[in-house]
């Protein structure tokens, strides 16, 4: 196997390997880059951005639960101006392609994100419409089909350069969403975002998320996941961007199976910054053990079907 | 941040400070309080866990200029400022509460390591009866209060208490962190500055910077 044997294509976008950061568990680059060389990436996504800045939600925004963990830490980003002037030039020191993760809290925000972006030359915008953890927008357009197509065919004619890749959270029928997104003009889908969840302490009766619900992530939810992908992957022509729960080799290789094209590792680099490193070394080593020679080859190939 | 040999449950690791490093070994000191600090009960030696560190920033001891450092620790939080009192050279005067005389360890090493110990128990089974900030309240009354400087760990209820107290100084935060590095924007502290992590840009905080509930 060459290195060329995991390239992979989302629409007009080319990567080296088929192995992304998931949107919010990678920050702008910034602490990844003291861990590893970014450029081993096939594409950083980068945390959500918004406009302004956003806060955040208060504390406790975390806890751990069975086979992983809940968040809700609120979409808290720099705000499009600083991402602009400070984080995208930092990644920009690296040969890696510049995934913007973007959420807006009506549809006229996410048209003038992604035409700023799309200016700005970044390779692909990931339409977010799937985060659990913010009161308005976000989320509502990922779970009414009507506003959904509206909002991603909007932004597609804003997005002459950039890939457009649209995340559907997995509170809404996946195979119906992700159709929708092709026919609005969508280059790929990723899913799943976080499912929302709850975990309650039961001495002092209180929910261990300030913010009650959060979304749930880690390895709990990858066979859920990995249905998801297989159920949209059907139902489309785009590529399909595959995670949830992904921590090793293996786990990729099962997205690929079930229809992604590409993976995303999310919360395992809070387990270990080096996960995504591994997950490549790990898909190079299966198909080198099984002479496949284009990592293309396992997108879709489940067996006895 | 410490990792058992498992890569899914627990999850997370889990973060810790340096509590006494030797040569070539660090020892953590850790109360038994969930999934994690149980499971590390049945570790045995030779056998292996992830370790990634050092993260974050220190208590800072060059700003102490001729004022007398009081050290504030609260439970399990002896352990972060343990090293502490090392680096301030025996100079401080050490408070250290629980809720009983059971809960306060190593009293005879850290009153070798301090200019004074004071312990303080909630039921009053050892030293000061009442919280260890209210032993340093008592200790401070009718002294001028810019020639102390406090370091605090401890609950974030001792860490509130103890930043109202007027002297200035550190605490070190404590919150539930996912990865250690700065990516996950969990251990979020709050300040007039907006969010900030405890992970990365503390978990030691000058005294006024964090506010609380």
């Amino acid at each position: 196997m060459t290195d060329r044997g995991l390239q992979v294509r989302l629409g007009k976008l080319k990567l080296k390997n088929p192995v992304l950061t998931a949107s919010g568990t990678a920050g702008y680059g910034e602490e990844l880059a003291e861990f590893f060389d970014l450029s081993k990436l096939g594409a950083m996504v980068m945390k959500g951005i918004s406009l302004q800045p956003w806060q955040g939600n208060p504390a406790p925004r975390i806890t751990e639960t069975p086979c992983g963990m809940i968040n809700s830490i609120g979409l808290q980003n720099v705000g499009l101006d600083v991402f602009l002037r400070e984080k995208l030039p930092f990644v920009r020191q690296w040969d890696v392609p510049v995934i913007a993760n973007i959420l807006g809290t009506d549809a006229n925000e996410y048209i003038r994100l992604a035409a700023e972006l799309d200016e700005a030359g970044v390779e692909a915008i990931e339409l977010n419409v799937s985060c659990p953890n913010i009161k308005k927008g976000g989320i509502s357009f990922g779970r009414d089909i009507n506003s959904f197509s509206r909002l991603v065919a909007a932004v597609r004619r804003k997005v002459k350069n950039a890939a457009l890749i649209v995340k559907l959270t997995p509170d809404a029928p996946v195979d119906v969403f992700a159709r929708a997104a092709g026919e609005s003009g969508a280059d790929a889908v990723s899913l799943i975002n976080t499912i929302p969840a709850l975990a309650i302490d039961i001495n002092t009766r209180r929910p261990l998320i300030k913010n009650v619900i959060g979304g749930l992530s880690g390895p709990a939810v990858k066979p859920i996941a990995v249905r998801m992908v297989y159920q949209a992957s059907r139902a489309v022509k785009i590529p399909v961007i595959g995670m949830g729960g992904i921590s090793c080799g293996a786990d990729a290789i099962e997205f690929m199976l079930a229809g992604a094209t590409a993976v995303a590792v999310g919360s395992a680099i809070f387990r270990d910054p080096m996960a995504p490193l591994k997950v490549i070394e790990e898909i190079g080593a299966y198909m080198k053990g099984r002479g496949i020679k284009s990592v293309s080859g396992i997108t879709g190939a489940m067996a006895g079907r | 941040m410490f990792g058992l040999n498992s890569r899914k449950d627990p999850f997370l690791k889990r973060p810790f400070c340096y509590f006494r490093k030797k040569r070539n070994t660090i020892d953590i000191l850790y109360r038994v309080v969930g999934k994690v600090t149980t499971l590390m009960t049945g570790l045995r030696a030779g056998d292996t866990a992830e370790v990634m560190g050092p993260l974050g920033n220190c208590y800072p001891v060059e700003g102490v200029e001729g004022r007398k450092p009081i050290v504030l620790a609260g439970g399990v939080g002896i352990a972060s400022v343990y090293p502490l009192l090392g680096a301030l050279v025996g100079k401080a005067h050490l408070f250290y509460g629980g809720r009983t005389a059971r809960d306060l360890l190593l009293t005879g090493e850290l009153e070798s390591l301090s200019s004074g110990l004071t312990l303080a128990t909630e039921d009053g089974s050892a030293g000061f009866r009442g919280t260890a900030v209210d032993a340093v309240r008592a200790h401070l009354k009718g002294r001028d209060k810019r020639d102390f400087i406090l370091y605090a760990c401890g609950p974030n209820g001792m860490l509130k208490a103890a930043s109202a107290l007027g002297v200035d100084g550190y605490i070190a935060s404590e919150e539930k962190m996912a990865c250690g590095i700065g990516v996950c924007l969990g251990c979020a502290v709050r300040t007039p500055a907006g969010y900030k992590r405890a992970c990365k840009d503390g978990p030691v905080f000058p005294i006024g910077e964090v506010l609380f509930d």
